[in-house]
C-alpha cells in the first residue's frame, strides 16, 4: 500500500506558493523569445523601486508634516491614496488575463483555513500590496518622527489597514476571477474598461473648461464626506491617538474591525465556494438549443463574387472573428473618439473650446498619419487570434498570397471605415483642409498602407505571437514586430513630411498631392508584386507559425 | 506496387540534434485503412505532418496519388482531408461556419458546401447548436467537427490523427461504420491511435515506429507470423506491439522501480 501523506504547516505551505509562482516566472523568462521580456522586466524593476522608494520618502514627509503642524487632514489624502492605488493597480495590470490559477491549488489537500490564509498571503506578494506596505511604513516613520509616543497606536492601525487592504483586494480579485470567467462578460468588462479609460481622458478638458477644482485643497473638501469608509477610519484613529482622544480612538478601530469582519466573511464565502468546487470554466456556459435549420436554397447573392472563393472565405472568416472579438470591436470605436478628443484639446472652429487653434491644413493630415499608426499596427500581428486554426491554412489547397489577401482587404476595409468616420468627424470640428492637401493626405494614407501591409504581411509570418480574445494581460505582438512596426512607421511619416513640406518650399501646392499618387500607386503595385514571395515565406516559415499559434 | 496512394522515401524529420524521424519508407494502397502506431514521442505526429503538409521534411520524399508533395503541394492538398494534431479548428466561428469556410477554401461552390455542411452536422449530432462557436463544444463535438471538415470535400486520402479521442460510443460506432464505407469506395486512411482494439478491428494494415523509425509494417496477418511465441492466429495487437516495441527493454516502464507504490 502507498504512503499516508504527511501534513504541512500552513508557513510551509505558503513558502511553497511562493516558490511556484517564482519557478512560473523564471520559466517564462528562460525561453529564448523572452529575452526582450526580461530586459523589460529588469527595467520595470529598477523603475518601481525607485518610484516606491521616493514615494515612501513623500509619505513620510506627509506624515510628519500633517503631525508637526496639526494638519490631520491630510492624512485621509495619504490613507485614500494608498487604498485606492492597491485596490485599482492589480486590476489594472492583471485583471483581464488568466494569470497562475491560485484555485489550481485545491488539488492538495489544503483545509478551507489554509486555503484563505495561503489566499490571503497571496496576495501579499503583489507589487501593489508590497508598494503599499512600503508607503505606509513611510507614514510610520514620519509618525515616529514627528511624535515618538505615537509609535504603539500607528503600527496597530496599520496593521488593521493592511489586513482590511489585503482582505478587499483579495474579494475583488475573486469576484472578477468569477466574472471573467465567462468569455462574454469578460469581452463585455473589456470593452467597458477601454470605454472607462478613455472616457476620463475627456474629464482634464472639462474641469479646465469649468475652472473648478483647481488644487488639493479642492479634494480634501470632499474628502469629510467618505468619513465612514475604512481608509477615513484609519486616519481617523490616528488623529485621535494624536490628539489623545480615546473613545474617538477606539470607536475608529471597532469601526475597522468591523469593516475587517464583514470582508473577510465576504472572503471566505467566495473561497469557500471554490472551495467546494465552484465551475468557472467556459465549458459550463448553457448551450441553447435552438431549432434545427431546414436546407435553403443558395439563392442569396454573393456580394463576394468578385474574389475568388478562397479570398472570400479568409474575408468572411475575418468579418466574423472581429464581431465575435468585443475588445477589437471596442477598440475600433477608438480613432473616433480620440480624433473627437485631440480636436477638443488642439483644434476647433470654437474659440471657447481652446486657446490654441491649429489650421486643417497641418492638423487634417497629422490626425490622418496618427490614425494610420493606431490602425496598421494590428496589422504587424495578423495571425494572432488564428490560434490552432492556422493548420488549416496550410492543409487547404490554398496558396498563402489568397490568405494574405483576404486579411488585408478586410484591415483595409475597416481601416476605410475607420478613417471616413474620423475624416467626417475633423470636417465637422475643424473644417476640411484644401482641395491639394485633401487629394495629397488621401493619397499618402494609400501609399503608407499599402507599402505596410507588405511589410507587416511578412513580419506576421515571420514573428507571431498568439494572442486570446478578450484579454488584455500580456496581450501584446512580439517585441521585433512591436520595433519594426515603429521603425516603418516613422520612416514612413518622415517621407510624408518631407513631400508634404517640399510642396510649401516649393510654393507647389498640388506637388505633394501628385508625388503621393504616384507613390500610392507604385506601393499598391509593389504589394501585389510581393504576395506571391510572401506565399513562399509563409512555407519556410510555417513550423514557427503552427508552433506558435497552437500553443 | 502501382495502386500506391501513400509513398515515401527515407522520409527524415531533425530537430536540431534530435532525430524525430529517421529515413522511413512507407507504401500504403489505395482504398486501404491503414493504422500508424507507436509508443509517445516516437515520431507518429511527426511523419503525420510531413504527410499532409504542416511539416518540411528534412529529407526524403513524399508521395501521395501519383504526386509528389513538394512539387504539387496544392494539387495534393486538394485530394487530402486532414484531422490533424489539436484538430485545426477556427475557435470563434460556429460550428456551419466552419464547415462553410472549410468548404470554400476547398473550392466547393456555396451551395454544395452549404448543403453538405449541413448533413455533415446533422450526421455528426452537432446541428442543434448553430449558434455556438467551436471554443463553447466538448472535446469530443470539436473532434466530430474536425471530422466532418476533413471529409467535407470528399478526399480521396484521409489522414487521422487520434480521431476517436473523446468521441461518445454512439457517435464513434457510426463514424467507424462511416469510414469503412469510404474505404470501400476506394479512399485510403491513414489512422493513428494508441487504442489499439480500435485498430486492430478497423485497419487492415499496420505500420509501427519506435524512435523514429518504422520497425515493423504489413498486414495483421502478416505481422502476427512474424510474431514468436504464442499462436499466430491468436497473437492480439497489443501483444505484437509490445513484443515489438519492448524488445529493447525501453518501450515498457519497469514497474519494480515504483515497488513503494505496491
Amino acid at each position: 500500500m502507498a504512503d499516508v501523506a504527511g501534513t504541512l504547516s500552513v508557513a510551509a505551505q505558503i513558502r511553497l506558493v511562493a516558490e511556484l509562482r517564482w519557478r512560473i516566472l523564471r520559466n517564462r523568462l528562460r525561453s529564448k523569445n523572452s529575452r526582450f521580456d526580461l530586459i523589460g522586466l529588469v527595467w520595470a524593476a529598477i523603475f518601481s523601486s525607485f518610484l516606491v522608494v521616493g514615494l515612501s520618502f513623500v509619505f513620510c514627509w506627509g506624515a510628519y508634516f500633517s503631525f508637526s503642524t496639526g494638519r490631520l487632514e491630510w492624512l485621509l489624502l495619504l490613507f485614500w491614496s494608498i487604498f485606492l492605488f492597491w485596490q485599482t493597480f492589480p486590476i489594472f495590470i492583471a485583471g483581464f488575463g488568466a494569470a497562475f490559477e491560485f484555485r489550481t491549488l485545491l488539488r492538495f489537500p489544503l483545509s478551507l483555513t489554509a486555503f484563505y490564509l495561503v489566499g490571503l498571503a497571496y496576495g501579499l506578494a503583489d507589487f501593489s500590496a508590497i508598494a503599499s506596505i512600503c508607503w505606509l511604513l513611510g507614514i510610520a516613520v514620519g509618525a515616529g518622527i514627528a511624535n515618538p509616543a505615537l509609535l504603539p497606536p500607528v503600527l496597530l492601525i496599520f496593521l488593521l489597514f493592511v489586513l482590511m487592504c489585503a482582505t478587499v483586494e483579495r474579494l475583488i480579485g475573486s469576484w472578477l476571477e468569477r466574472l471573467l470567467a465567462r468569455r462574454r462578460t469578460r469581452e463585455l468588462l473589456v470593452g467597458l474598461f477601454i470605454l472607462l479609460s478613455v472616457s476620463l481622458q475627456f474629464i482634464r478638458p472639462l474641469i479646465t473648461r469649468s475652472g473648478s477644482w483647481s488644487s488639493a485643497e479642492s479634494v480634501l473638501r470632499f474628502l469629510p464626506y467618505l468619513s465612514p469608509f475604512p481608509p477615513s477610519l484609519a486616519s481617523q484613529a490616528l488623529a485621535a491617538a494624536t490628539v489623545g482622544h480615546g473613545a474617538a480612538f477606539l470607536l475608529s478601530i471597532a469601526g475597522l474591525l468591523a469593516y475587517i469582519g464583514v470582508f473577510s466573511a465576504l472572503l471566505w464565502h467566495r473561497f469557500a465556494a471554490q472551495y467546494r468546487g465552484e465551475e468557472l470554466s467556459e465549458a459550463a456556459a448553457p448551450a441553447r438549443i435552438a431549432a434545427r435549420n431546414t436546407s435553403r436554397t443558395d439563392a442569396s447573392r454573393d456580394v463576394l463574387k468578385l474574389l475568388s472563393p478562397q479570398v472570400a472565405a479568409v474575408l468572411r472568416k475575418e468579418f466574423r472573428y472581429l464581431s465575435r472579438n468585443g475588445f477589437l470591436l471596442v477598440s475600433l470605436l477608438m480613432p473616433p473618439i480620440l480624433v473627437l478628443l485631440f480636436s477638443s484639446q488642439f483644434g476647433g472652429r470654437h474659440p471657447s473650446v481652446t486657446r490654441t487653434g491649429f489650421s486643417p491644413e497641418m492638423f487634417f493630415p497629422a490626425m490622418m498619419g496618427y490614425l494610420i499608426l493606431l490602425l496598421m499596427t494590428p496589422a504587424y500581428n495578423c495571425f494572432a487570434y488564428e490560434g490552432r486554426g492556422i493548420q488549416t491554412y496550410f492543409t487547404a489547397p490554398v496558396r498563402f498570397r489568397d490568405v494574405l489577401l483576404g486579411k488585408n482587404l478586410m484591415h483595409a476595409g475597416v481601416m476605410t471605415l475607420e478613417i471616413v468616420l474620423s475624416m467626417t468627424m475633423l470636417a465637422l470640428r475643424i473644417g476640411l483642409p484644401s482641395a491639394p492637401v485633401l487629394t495629397a493626405t488621401i493619397a499618402a494614407v494609400i501609399f503608407a498602407t499599402a507599402g505596410q501591409f507588405a511589410i507587416a504581411d511578412w513580419v506576421s509570418l515571420s514573428f507571431p505571437r498568439k494572442l486570446e480574445f478578450g484579454t488584455m494581460r500580456g496581450q501584446r505582438s512580439s517585441g521585433i514586430s512591436i520595433w519594426v512596426a515603429f521603425g516603418v512607421q516613422i520612416l514612413l511619416a518622415g517621407i510624408c513630411t518631407l513631400i508634404l513640406f517640399a510642396g510649401r518650399w516649393t510654393h507647389s501646392p498640388w506637388l505633394p498631392a501628385e508625388s503621393f499618387v504616384a507613390l500610392a500607386a507604385a506601393s499598391t503595385a509593389g504589394y501585389f508584386a510581393t504576395l506571391d514571395a510572401l506565399s513562399g515565406v509563409a512555407e519556410k516559415k510555417k513550423e514557427v507559425l503552427i508552433e506558435t499559434l497552437c500553443r | 506496387m502501382t495502386d500506391a496512394a501513400i509513398v515515401t522515401e527515407k522520409l527524415t524529420r531533425r530537430f536540431g540534434p534530435l532525430l524525430a524521424v529517421d529515413g522511413i519508407d512507407l507504401q500504403v494502397a489505395a482504398g486501404q485503412f491503414f493504422g500508424f502506431l507507436g509508443p509517445n514521442g516516437a515520431g507518429k505526429s511527426t511523419t503525420i505532418k510531413m504527410l499532409t503538409g504542416l511539416l518540411a521534411p528534412s529529407s526524403g520524399r513524399v508521395q501521395l496519388l501519383g504526386s509528389d508533395f513538394s512539387s504539387h503541394a496544392v494539387e495534393v492538398k486538394r485530394q487530402i482531408g486532414v484531422v490533424p494534431e489539436g484538430m485545426g479548428l477556427f475557435e470563434r466561428l460556429t460550428g456551419a461556419e466552419y464547415l462553410n469556410f472549410v468548404g470554400r477554401m476547398y473550392g466547393l461552390d456555396r451551395a454544395t458546401t452549404r448543403q453538405r455542411s449541413e448533413e455533415l452536422l446533422e450526421f455528426m449530432q452537432l446541428a442543434d447548436r448553430p449558434k455556438s462557436v467551436i471554443a463553447d463544444y466538448s472535446h469530443g463535438m470539436q473532434k466530430k467537427l474536425a471530422l466532418a471538415a476533413a471529409v467535407i470535400h470528399g478526399p480521396r486520402i484521409l489522414f487521422l490523427d487520434e480521431p476517436f479521442e473523446g468521441v461518445d460510443a454512439l457517435a464513434a460506432g457510426a463514424l467507424k461504420a462511416l469510414l469503412g464505407r469510404m474505404t470501400e469506395r476506394g479512399v485510403t486512411i491513414f489512422l493513428t491511435s494508441h487504442v489499439l482494439e480500435i485498430v486492430e478491428r478497423l485497419c487492415s494494415h499496420v505500420a509501427i515506429i519506435h524512435k523514429g523509425r518504422l520497425v515493423a509494417q504489413g498486414s495483421l496477418a502478416e505481422l502476427r507470423a512474424g510474431t514468436a511465441g504464442k499462436e499466430a492466429v491468436q497473437t492480439t495487437l497489443e501483444e505484437i506491439f509490445l513484443s515489438i516495441v519492448g524488445q529493447d527493454g525501453s518501450g515498457r516502464p519497469q514497474m519494480e522501480e515504483l515497488s513503494w507504490l505496491m
